[in-house]
Order: C-alpha cells, then structure tokens, then sequence
C-alpha cells in the first residue's frame, strides 16, 4: 500500500485542489493558501523519490529548499497584501490590474 | 500494521484537508482546513522515514505559515469583510458551450500524456533500493548540507535576510509628506 504510485497520487491530489484554488477564488489570501499547496505537491514528491528510487538524501535537501522558500513567499507575499489593503481597502484579485496608483 | 495505520490516516487527513480548503466558504476555516493538511503531510514523511523533514514541516508551516495567514486575514478585515467570506460560488457561470469544449479537449489529451507517463514510471520501478526504516537521517542530511549543498544553503540563507528586510519595508506603515 505505501508504494510510490500512492505517494504520486495524493500529491496529483494536492496539486489539483492548488491550482483550483487559484484558478477559483478571486481573494488574494486564498490563492497564497494554494501556492502553498501546490510546494508541499512538489516537496512530497522530492521526498518520496527520494524513498523509492534512489536512496541518496538529495531530494531531502530539496524538499528542506522548498520549505525555506515557501516560507519566504509567503511572509513577502502577505506583507504586499497588507499593503495593497492599506491602500486600496480591498483584496479582490481584479483591483490589482495596475501597477501604479 | 501501525505504519500502514498511519499512512491511511495522514493520506485521509492531507486530501480532505485540501479539497476542503477549495470548497470552504470562510477563509478563516480554509486557513485552518490547510493547517490540517500540512499535519497530513509532515505524517506522510514520517510514515516514509523523512523524519528531519516532518518535524521541519511542522515547525515551519503549522508554527509559522499559517499562523501568518491567520494575521493577515484579521488584518484585513478578518471574516467581517465580504470578500473573505467569498467562496466557488462564481465559479457556475465561469465558462460557456466553447469553453467547456476545449476544456474536455484538453482533459482528454492530458490524461493520456499523465497515463503514459504514469505507465512507465511503474512499470520501471526498482524496489530493491528503498532506505532502511528506521535511519536516522539528521545526521547525513547536516553533513550534506554543510559539504555538498553548502552553495545553495549559504544563498537560502541571504534569500530569508532578503525576505526578512523585504516584508519589513513593505509592510512599513505609511509615512505622511509633509514638506
């Protein structure tokens, strides 16, 4: 049961309810929360190749890369959002359409 | 038996945690549903021997992610603003006939490219390489990163520094000119 086929699949999982959320809500937050759902797709896959094809530690590492970066993401990307409320009082995705006031 | 366990368990609670942050109508409850699926997560590390990455994962995203969404929801406006509370409720009249059409055009071809290489992945897959169950692996995973990853860890770390003084000034309360 715990094989590598399994492990694919409920990452697809993962995958496909990321890129819904981000196709589908139209709230800034909400496709930040598929972002991150969409790394922990890719992350459980590095780690479960690590487990099941080859036995060296490197996709290890990589999931620990992916972990730091979402983590940096996602601080950056919610400070942007608390700015563009500050000054717009919105956090639709269709408010943002321009780059300047 | 207790891995087996485990894994049903951590599988039961990732996948149920995600489709249940696309169908949430509350952003605060999606926020909490995907906490759930990161615990999913860092458990189907364990029941792999990751166990480095699964208390990584947890400290990481169940101490400091999604407690970060948790702030910025409340600070903007929390579930009192409307667009928080916004959910699939759209998502019927996003398409026409046209679209629907290319859009089962395209599953078609995906599912066959997926199924193809689906295929081979299984068919070449070796079980005879598998890590040991209970190594341990804190301890090679800190001499590769200090040895052979060390270029890619010095930059991550100059990438947090970054992000750290990037949402710092982004961030910042607005300032008022007075001159």
């Amino acid at each position: 049961m715990i094989s590598l086929a399994s492990y694919l699949a409920i990452s697809f999982a993962l995958f496909v309810c990321g890129i819904l959320v981000m196709i589908a809500r139209k709230n800034i937050i909400a496709m930040l929360l598929g972002i991150e759902l969409i790394l922990n797709a890719s992350a459980l896959n590095f780690a479960a190749y690590t487990k099941f094809v080859n036995n060296n530690l490197d996709g290890h590492i990589l999931s620990l890369f992916i972990i730091v970066i979402a983590a940096a993401e996602a601080s950056v990307g919610l400070g942007i959002v608390i700015r563009f409320f500050q000054l717009r009082e919105s956090i639709h995705i269709d408010d943002a359409a321009t780059l300047q006031n | 038996m207790f891995t087996n366990t485990l894994f049903l368990l951590s599988a039961a609670l990732t996948i149920g945690g995600a489709v249940a942050v696309v169908y949430s109508h509350n952003l605060m409850h999606a926020c909490l549903y995907l906490l759930a699926s990161l615990f999913g997560v860092a458990g189907l590390y364990a029941v792999i021997g990751a166990d480095f990455l699964a208390a990584t994962q947890l400290v990481v995203y169940a101490g400091g992610v999604v407690i970060l969404m948790l702030f910025a929801i409340m600070l903007t406006g929390g579930t009192g603003n409307k667009i928080n509370r916004y959910g699939l409720e759209k998502i019927a009249s996003m398409g026409n006939k046209k679209t629907y059409f290319f859009a089962g055009f395209a599953a078609v071809i995906t599912s066959l490219i997926l199924l193809k290489i689906i295929a081979s992945v299984l068919r070449a897959q070796p079980t005879n390489k598998v890590l040991a169950a209970n190594d341990v692996t804190v301890n090679k995973l800190g001499v590769l990163l200090a040895t052979d990853h060390i270029l890619a860890f010095e930059i991550s770390s100059v990438l947090l520094l970054g992000a750290l003084i990037g949402a710092a000034v982004i961030s910042r309360p607005r300032k008022e000119r007075h001159d």
